[in-house]
């Protein structure tokens, strides 16, 4: 019972954490593709920035994971 | 072997397609019973594998040494007979230096560029490095084999990635965040880049108009200096939780990588790890590149001048 109950809440805490930064990459994804339809040459400095940004929305998924993973095998 | 190719070529495209699928599908299966994995067993604090002095040598550890030892043979190597016009390995370590402080440059400007190259580039190159070196086999599978409780047997492995330990991006990111602070104090003078966290005389002096009579427009000068002031706290719990995110991002993206690929061989021993292995190649490169990438930003935010208020 307790064990499913874990089961559930990492299921749920990664699940949940990464509605958000999925929408968020989704967002830039299309902000960058825009922004390379308007101005094919400035793919590189695009990407670069791209990249970043992305890194800043995926981090919030990966402290929803540090927290299942811990559920899962630590705790 | 020719009537097979004849066959192969006569075949329509979606029939091909099928008969891939369908022997992918067979060698995943044959490779589950013929090569079954244990299921991972995950361990977030290092292990301790030499015990010395009450602490001891983890296995992370020993990993960041031979990463250090990697990166310098490496450089070694490829200083050792330099010519003029690069060549094998001299030229893959200038052009990965050349990529580098093209990024430096171009983000921080030409004079401050060359003062945050080595400590960016030391951090890109060493996360870099420890990311890829940590996928070669051996890294994580060879080790003591360790009784748990529940009677099942399970690895202590002699080496293991140090960005799957926390103290280690921990560290780097204390001295990313030491080595900005003291950019943003010698380009700014100690007083005005204190100015930027604790900014108390707007309220002052608001209070000083009031107590002189002048209360409508000390009111005002007094909300200005409370609003400011608060946004001073606001920077200095940004500058503060910068530490965590950076260690935690890169902590996280690397165990949950590790975590992927041992789950992987034991869900489906052949081929399909491969696939993850390249992922993980260039997930170590885009970590590296963050952890840089950001500790440079973060230094252009300091050094820049903030304009009076």
């Amino acid at each position: 019972m307790e064990e499913g109950l874990k089961m559930i809440a990492a299921g749920l805490a990664i699940g949940l954490g990464a509605i958000g930064p999925g929408i968020g990459i989704g967002i830039l994804g299309m902000g960058a593709m825009n922004a390379l339809g308007r101005n094919p040459e400035a793919r590189g400095p695009i990407m670069t920035n791209m990249i970043l940004a992305i890194a800043f929305a995926e981090a919030v998924a990966i402290y929803a994971l540090i927290i299942a993973i811990i559920m899962v095998f630590v705790a | 072997m020719g009537t097979i190719r004849s066959c192969w070529a006569r075949l329509g495209r979606r029939n091909k397609i099928l008969i891939i699928t369908v022997v992918a599908i067979a060698l995943m299966a044959v490779g589950r019973f013929c090569f079954p994995a244990p299921l991972p067993h995950v361990e977030l604090p290092a292990e301790v594998i030499i015990p010395f002095a009450g602490a001891g040598i983890t296995n992370t550890m020993l990993a960041a040494l031979v990463t250090i030892i990697v990166a310098g043979l490496v450089c070694y190597f490829a200083t050792r007979k330099m010519s003029l016009v690069p060549r094998g390995l001299q030229n893959l370590v200038e052009a990965l230096l050349e990529m580098l402080i093209n990024f430096i440059n171009d983000t921080a400007g030409k004079e401050y560029g060359r003062k945050f190259f080595p400590m960016v580039a030391t951090i890109f190159i060493f996360v870099l490095f420890n990311a890829w070196l940590s996928l070669i086999p051996g890294f994580i599978t060879i080790g003591f084999w360790h009784h748990a409780e529940g009677g099942h047997a399970v690895i202590v492995p002699f080496l293991r990635g140090a960005n799957t330990d926390l103290n280690f991006p921990l560290a780097l990111a204390l001295v990313s965040f030491f080595f900005v602070e003291y950019w943003g104090f010698k380009a700014n003078g100690f007083a005005s880049y204190v100015k930027r966290f604790i900014s108390v005389e707007g309220m002052f002096k608001g209070l000083g108009q009031i107590f002189r009579g002048r209360v409508k427009s000390g009111v005002g000068t007094f909300f200005n200096g409370v609003i400011s002031a608060f946004a001073g706290l606001v920077e200095i719990i940004s500058e503060l939780v910068r530490i965590l995110s950076l260690s935690f991002r890169l902590f996280g993206n690397m165990t949950a990588g590790e975590i992927l690929v041992l789950m992987m061989v034991f869900l489906i021993p052949w081929v399909v790890p491969t696939i993850f292995y390249g992922l993980e190649l260039f997930l170590g490169f885009v970590q590296a590149l963050i952890f840089g990438g950001l500790t440079l930003v973060f230094l252009v935010i300091a050094v820049s001048p903030r304009e009076a208020h």
